[in-house]
């Protein structure tokens, strides 16, 4: 028995489930850094992102294309939400109020996929050309789960780069500086709210495309998973890119680790974690104190 | 308004209620009543702290459980039952409300989420004790003390819930009419200032936590021993999710309203569930239509008409969110 390569299979895997949970969480907490909006429905939109995915694989027979269609589609309905409902609570004094309507949000949007799409959970299955097996120190690991690494890297990456870089980044993080500064030099600003929201809500499509084939897609997946992002972004910092990182790295480890070794307390260690950060640090790793 | 003329006409309605309603009705009245409770614990914290609980769940489901587990090893009469249900809750929540206020906002739900979400892993992890997925089933309303034995009848349950109920409600009312209770719209409407004014707020916000969780509790108790079963679903996030829902739309900071929110969801709940699976569906578009555009509730809503009447200013001290009047 090679306890190296024991280990290092079970890292790796860890980073694969990592990767799912960063798409979805950062792209909460960008949403959240930028427009101060807790969107609770981010995992039923990651749900739906599964489920679009599971369509558009059964009408083209292409993982590729799912993986491309789906974010467009769950971006669109996220950017629709935004324009109609979520923009009329900006003056609310109250921040409680959008985690009130998300999470209705949350309610009617799975009852909409239950009738669309029903009660069974609908199995992808991993595309044939990420089907095979990697022998690394003489354990097999799976391909896929290589896949998402180096796609989640790479997404890392570029969302990073895009952020520092690019002149739509910049716009992005002055708005969430001073957004009333941006407006005023003639920039719109609400169309940056909309669209930070669509891409939010469309990242986390991605983690739902990515993790159907492992978990199949079924109602209820996106309450588990909400509450994983959440943990994350708590750990990481509320609106802290990096900090979503670090987090998800953390808590799939936490999850990966704790269901070899302490099966029994598998379910509660994520959430002991969390209490541990907030204990020593009530804003999270790399969050203001607030 | 007098509202003791309204309490003593409410409470003889609801005494009257289940003599006139048929029998197997009564169970959906007690479940609303209990319900109602529930609501009215969490506002506590929603209306009055403006500390959105997303795990309120948690509340009930030590209310359940503890009733539960103590009746399933000592046979002691169901109202002592009760008290040391209520009391085991109170206890757990006080380190449960010393963290959870170390945090506001989101960060707050969350917290309360996750102690649920924990208490809900609890449940499987010691399964030999809670039953795991299949919960504790049979448990007793045993008779007593001095032989009282009526609150055993389905009848008599409903009037021990309602009395429950009802002295909760003027508790709570005396809560948040006193002093203690305007340090708590202090909070609510600007935390920094109520504390430059010298007052400790967070020691504030752990009382009002123990107290929410000890009023959720005894309505948790009250379904256990009316339910006979206690199973993990009362700590799922779901649970929480709907009492949130039945204090926003009946009306976050008045007490009735949720408790009218509460007894109000049972009823739907329960009428529409029989005719169409869209119930959830139906629910969830109501309670965003009222965050939308009736933040203030049904009983808000109500109020603020009738207020906006003649003039009769602060005749209620203004608590109520700001309604039609300007």
């Amino acid at each position: 028995m090679n306890w190296f390569g024991f280990i290092l299979a079970q890292c790796l895997n860890a980073l694969s489930q990592a990767s799912i949970l960063f798409f979805i969480a950062c792209g909460l907490t960008l949403i959240f850094g930028i427009m101060r909006i807790v969107n609770f429905a981010h995992g039923v939109i990651f749900m739906l992102g599964a489920y679009v995915g599971y369509t558009a694989n059964v009408v083209t027979g292409s993982f590729l294309v799912s993986l491309v269609v789906a974010p467009v589609v769950v971006g669109l309905v996220g950017m629709a939400f935004e324009r109609t409902l979520l923009r009329h609570l900006y003056g609310r004094r109250d921040g409680g109020a959008y985690l009130l309507l998300t999470f209705g949000l949350a309610v009617v949007l799975s009852e909409v996929i239950r009738l669309i799409w029903g009660v069974q959970p609908l199995g992808t299955g991993i595309p044939d050309f990420l089907r095979g097996v990697v022998i690394i120190l003489d354990q097999p690991f799976p391909l896929y789960r290589l896949f998402l690494i180096g796609l989640g890297v790479a997404a890392a990456i570029a969302i990073w780069q895009f952020l520092e870089r690019a002149r739509p980044g910049l716009l992005i993080r002055a708005v969430s500086q001073n957004s009333e500064m941006v407006h005023a030099l003639g920039t719109d600003v609400d169309m940056v709210r909309t669209a930070v929201f669509g891409f939010g809500c469309a990242l986390a499509a991605v983690g739902g495309v990515l993790a159907a084939p492992l978990v199949t897609a079924f109602l209820g997946m996106g309450t588990s998973v909400v509450i994983d992002a959440f943990v994350i972004v708590i750990i990481g910092g509320m609106g802290s890119f990096l900090g979503s990182i670090i987090g998800s790295v953390l808590v799939a480890f936490v999850q990966v680790m704790g269901a070899y070794y302490f099966q029994d307390l598998a379910l509660a260690l994520m959430y002991l974690l969390m209490l541990l950060v907030l204990i020593i640090r009530p804003g999270g790793l790399l969050g203001k104190e607030d | 308004m007098n509202w003791r003329l309204g309490f003593v006409v409410t409470a003889a309605a609801c005494a009257v209620l289940p003599l006139v309603v048929p029998q197997h009705s009564l169970t959906i009245l007690v479940e609303a009543l209990i319900l109602g409770l529930f609501a009215m614990s969490l506002d506590l914290l929603v209306g009055y702290c403006r500390l959105y609980s997303f795990g309120h769940a948690a509340a009930y489901g030590l209310g359940a459980y503890s009733y539960a587990l103590i009746l399933t090893y000592v046979p002691l009469p169901l109202p002592v039952g009760i008290l040391l249900a209520v009391a085991v809750t109170i206890l757990i929540a006080i380190p449960i409300a010393w963290i959870c206020t170390r945090s506001t906002g989101v960060s707050f739900a969350m917290l309360t989420l996750a102690f649920a979400q924990l208490g809900y892993a609890m449940l499987f992890r010691f399964r030999d004790v809670t039953g795991g997925s299949d919960g504790l089933v049979g448990i007793p309303r045993h008779p007593g003390p001095l032989g009282i034995d009526w609150f055993q009848s389905k009848l008599g349950y409903y009037y021990l819930v309602l009395v429950c109920l009802l002295g909760s409600y003027l508790l709570c009312r005396a809560i948040v009419r006193s002093p203690f209770g305007a340090v708590l719209a202090g909070i609510r409407e600007n935390e920094p200032k109520t504390i430059a004014l010298g007052y400790n707020t967070r020691a504030y916000k752990i009382t009002t936590v123990v107290l929410a969780y000890g009023f959720g509790g005894l309505a948790g108790a009250l379904y256990a021993a009316f339910a006979g079963f206690a199973s993990p679903e009362l700590f799922f996030w779901l649970t929480s999710g709907r009492v949130l829902i039945m204090v926003i739309v009946g009306g976050a900071g008045t007490l009735i309203g949720p408790i009218l929110g509460g007894v109000s969801f049972v009823f739907l709940e329960h009428q529409l569930s029989q005719v169409t699976d869209l119930w959830p569906l139906i629910f969830g578009t109501i309670f965003m239509a009222f965050v939308m555009f009736a933040p203030q509730g049904i009983w808000g809503i109500l109020t603020s008409r009738f207020r906006s009447k003649p003039a009769a200013p602060n005749s209620d001290s203004g608590k109520e969110a700001p309604g039609a009047a300007t």
